[in-house]
């Protein structure tokens, strides 16, 4: 093998650092001096921008290029940030291509690079590619080089150009001039056109009041909370309120997306248009669901459902600093992580529905079969169910496990869209009557700016506060029970909330029935 | 209803007992083999004997039936004693333990507690006991005397009762309370407190029977309550105080609540529950037996359905139960009526009628013809009123006949 004469001995190229879903554009810089052959990489990289070490140069000899038998400095800069994930592989590459004058410099401060690689050479799908397209289009780069996978996610920002290759001697062709990317198709964005559902609300027969509390939810954004036997169709009520939820802005969609891509669940197909349903299994923890983790930090299950649902299926079984975690996001719409290498914030606006037997056997209340478990133990389970959490879960209601006349008998339900439709109206009504305050929907309101908001007629007045006398009805619980009136009555197109408004929102407030009794009895 | 004066015509029903028994025939053959024995005079008259029955209460192994055996034998108390340390009698486990129990310190125990032991053939002894096979030879009481708290009526039923069995026996046992009578009853949870509950806020006394010690309260969480029942009414075991409570302590304690009674009634219990017992020893007895009904599908109507099957007497409200025992109150029923044309609004008129059996929302608004939201909102209003209670995302109608 020839020895290399060198031109140049500094290279420099464009990475993207992905930082909870901000983008950070980074200088890769290489140098290649005297020495001890050697690959070293400064400017604090995290574990993943390590371990490129040991890759770059196998996939830079597969490729039929030559890696200088020197010793090769990399820095990353600025410093300050911690870089991580397998996309600094591709412009430590090219950073060192062009420090050993392999690849002309003419190109490279135009373009922004990110790639994991193989060791023989091929550009692997990454994650967070779409924050780096943003990134990069932000810096005012003329385009991003991607792996082919990742093209349609690149290809959602704006007039960015996107080179996406299939291996690295493919974009050295392209930097030399020798290789041309296909022309990609960007598919358009048309708002609402979403892609056919699998699952639809017209599917389910009987259990109308869920379903028209999740009509409600979906309008007001109230969270919910589902109390029933194994078998009683709360998951397959749950799974279908991203049907009902209005269709996603294109901003909301690049969230969602940026998320996605960033966490690497995208699966191929560019925008995600779709609100996502997320379902996590109750033994997760806390970082799992509310982002971390050691190195590089994820987004969490909350960020996963950001713009769409949390579906939290036996909630009273999940680990307790998962549950009580889940108060900023409920309250603030995002979450954020703090490690010692610094805050990260990852949005997180979701709808939540929790769903959880009524008792630790599951058949309490049910009509076939005896529940089996102490009363105390019924009270305790119900209990892990109490406290902050559920002050935020606006609508709450028992669902019953239907016999199988009841279920013969019983109506299949109205299509999604139609559904939908109704949605969108009342969020229109709310958002006009929002409009200048920090809050978009109902169950965003405090509670004395609810009251204000939701005048009721003198019936709905004393309804109300016969239900505080005899009911128990408590201060939380009387502020939940205005704000979903409001959403109701948004639904019906009235501006003022009746007295059947008022009935009908006292009507999802079951598991608090149960404490109440407890009390008084 | 079925009674002692059915069996004496001859007319003997057969009883759920009977039905378990028919492929288990081992199973209660003292019934048949019983032979009358009583507990002789002399038994627990003297301050040695009384001593004597402190300890033997205490026995671990010693059943009632075979102390009454020893009893007719030996005739008195210390006697009886003596020949169990002596090992002529009972177990070795009851040997040990007779020499090992001081009975001073459980005279002070008890003295501490506020309670005392009544011995069979004192005064205050229940003569309804002795209609058992196997009467305790003595009680421990805490609280009023028990002839004073008469007439007595028994209220057994399911633990894990359901919110309509719970109401159902508040509503009894509060007609009860007000119409003089004293309820026994255990000191569970469920049935059992609520129907010391709801006599104890009627202002009525309660006898609460337990299988543990008198200072025991089980389950804590009744502590409260049979305290009260102990200041108004009375606490009962035939265990001295201290015995902890124990699964095979219950069945034996349910034969006291039968024998303390005059009439026993069953409001909830599932197959194989304790109320079975209870009210098979009533019927042994020849007290009468009443059963509150409950749907053919549901598993804690089983027992009372059972019992009205083989004769019990249905009972459908406090009206019902007092007119059978004879009771008499004025005030009670008044505004018992369900009163539907009362309601004043055609929503809620149309939902009370359609509802029959539990049902959801939506079904209750597919058969009134009414919008959900409707329909939502008159439960609510209904409840309100206390006309309807939510179980489980089901309505139903709550008790309100008289």
């Amino acid at each position: 093998m020839a020895v290399l004469t060198l031109g140049r001995v500094y290279g420099c190229v464009f990475g993207v650092a992905v930082v909870g879903v901000k983008g950070h554009l980074i200088t890769v810089e290489a140098h290649v001096g005297r020495g001890l052959p050697a690959l070293v990489v400064t400017g604090l990289p995290g574990a993943g921008v390590q371990d490129a070490r040991e890759r770059v140069r196998p996939a830079v000899e597969s490729s039929g290029l030559q890696w200088p038998l020197r010793r090769v400095v990399v820095n990353l800069s600025p410093a300050g940030v911690r870089k991580d994930g397998p996309g600094f592989d591709l412009p430590v590459a090219l950073g060192v291509l062009a420090a050993s004058a392999q690849i002309p410099a003419t190109k490279l401060s135009r373009y922004a690079f990110s790639s994991e690689l193989s060791l023989k050479g091929e550009l692997v799908p990454t994650a967070g590619i779409l924050t780096v397209a943003m990134a990069a289009s932000e810096a005012g780069l003329d385009g991003v080089v991607v792996p082919q996978a990742n093209t349609a996610e690149a290809g959602l920002v704006e007039g960015l150009a996107v080179i996406a290759a299939p291996d690295l001697a493919s974009v050295v062709g392209f930097l030399r001039g020798t290789w041309t990317p296909e022309p990609g198709v960007k598919p358009p964005f048309q708002p609402g056109a979403e892609k056919r559902r699998d699952v639809d609300f017209a599917e389910v027969r009987g259990q109308g009041v869920a379903r028209r509390a999740l009509e409600i939810a979906a309008t007001g954004g109230h969270n919910v909370l589902m109390v029933g036997p194994p078998g009683a169709g709360k998951t397959m009520v749950a799974r279908r309120l991203p049907t009902i939820l209005p269709a996603m802005t294109r901003q909301e969609a690049l969230e969602v997306t940026r998320l996605h891509s960033v966490a690497g669940i995208l699966s191929g197909g560019g925008l995600v248009e779709t609100r996502p349903f997320r379902s996590p299994h109750h033994s997760i923890s806390s970082a799992g669901m509310l982002g971390g983790g050691s190195g590089f930090l994820r987004p969490g299950e909350v960020s996963l459902a950001h713009n769409g649902v949390l579906f939290l299926d036996g909630v009273t079984e999940f680990r307790r600093d998962a549950l009580e975690g889940l108060r900023q996001p409920l309250e603030d719409g995002r979450v954020v992580v703090v490690r010692s290498s610094g805050a990260v914030e990852f949005p997180a606006r979701f709808a939540l529905i929790a769903a959880s037997n009524p008792c630790p056997c599951g058949y309490k209340g049910d009509q076939r079969r005896s529940c089996r478990c102490l009363p105390n133990r019924v009270l305790a389970y119900r209990q892990r169910l109490s406290g902050p959490m559920l002050d935020r879960v606006d609508i709450q209601l028992s669902v019953p496990r239907l016999t199988r006349a009841e279920l013969l008998g019983s109506e299949s339900g109205e299509l999604s869209v139609r559904i939908r439709d109704r949605v969108e109206l009342a969020r229109e009504r709310q958002r006009q009557r929002l409009a200048g305050t920090p809050w978009a929907c109902n169950a965003q309101m405090p509670g004395a700016f609810a009251r204000k908001l939701a005048p009721l007629t003198d019936r709905a007045e004393s309804l109300l506060s016969q239900a505080v006398e005899n009911l128990g009805l408590s201060g939380r619980g009387f502020d939940r029970a205005i704000k979903v009136a409001r959403t109701i009555a948004d639904l019906a197109g009235h501006e003022r909330v009746s007295a059947e408004h008022v009935g009908e929102a006292l009507g999802y407030r079951t598991p608090a029935r149960a404490e109440e009794l407890a009390q008084v009895g | 209803m079925y009674t002692a004066s059915s069996r004496e015509t001859g007319r003997r029903l057969r009883r759920p007992s009977d039905l378990a028994r028919e492929d288990r025939v081992t199973r209660r053959s003292r019934v048949a083999t019983a032979i009358d024995l009583s507990w002789p005079q002399e038994f627990a008259r003297s301050h040695e004997d009384r001593q004597a029955l402190l300890v033997i209460l205490g026995l671990p192994s010693l059943t009632p039936r075979r102390l009454l055996e020893l009893a007719a034998e030996r005739k008195t108390a210390s006697s009886c004693l003596r020949a169990i340390k002596t090992g002529m009698a009972g177990s070795p486990l009851d040997r040990r333990h007779a020499s090992s129990v001081d009975p001073v310190s459980v005279a002070a125990r008890l003295e501490e507690i506020g309670g005392r032991l009544v011995a069979v053939h004192d005064s205050e002894y229940p003569l309804g006991l002795l209609d058992l096979v196997d009467p305790p030879a003595g009680l421990f009481v805490r609280g009023h005397a028990l002839p004073e708290l008469e007439p007595r009526v028994g209220m057994v039923g399911a633990r894990n009762c359901s919110p309509s069995g719970e109401e159902i026996a508040g509503k009894l046992a509060d007609a009860l309370a007000k119409a003089g009578a004293c309820v026994v009853s255990g000191g569970a949870r469920g049935i059992d407190a609520a129907a010391h509950k709801a006599a104890l806020r009627a202002g009525g006394p309660s006898v609460a029977v337990l299988g543990s010690g008198i200072d025991v309260p089980y389950p804590r969480e009744n502590a409260g309550m049979l305290k009260d029942v102990a200041a108004i009414g009375c606490l009962v075991s035939e265990y001295p105080p201290g015995t902890k409570a124990e699964p095979f302590r219950f069945p034996a304690r349910n034969r006291i609540i039968a024998g303390l009674s005059r009439a026993v009634v069953v409001v909830e219990g599932a197959g194989g529950s304790g109320s079975m017992i209870t009210a098979d020893h009533a019927l042994d007895l020849g007290r009468d037996v009443f059963a509150v009904p409950g749907a053919v599908s549901n598993p804690l109507a089983t027992i009372p359905l059972a019992l009205i099957r083989d004769g019990a007497a249905l009972i459908r409200g406090p009206a019902d139960l007092l007119g059978d025992l004879g009771l008499h109150i004025g005030a009670l029923f008044e505004d018992g009526g369900t009163g539907l044309t009362a309601l004043g609004d055609p929503a809620l008129e149309a939902v009370m009628s359609v509802l029959t059996v539990p049902a959801p929302p939506d079904a209750l608004a597919a058969s009134a013809g009414l919008p959900l939201p409707e329909v939502v909102s008159a439960l609510v209003q209904l409840e309100l009123m206390g006309l309807v209670r939510e179980v489980g995302g089901r309505f139903e109608r709550r008790a309100t006949r008289p």
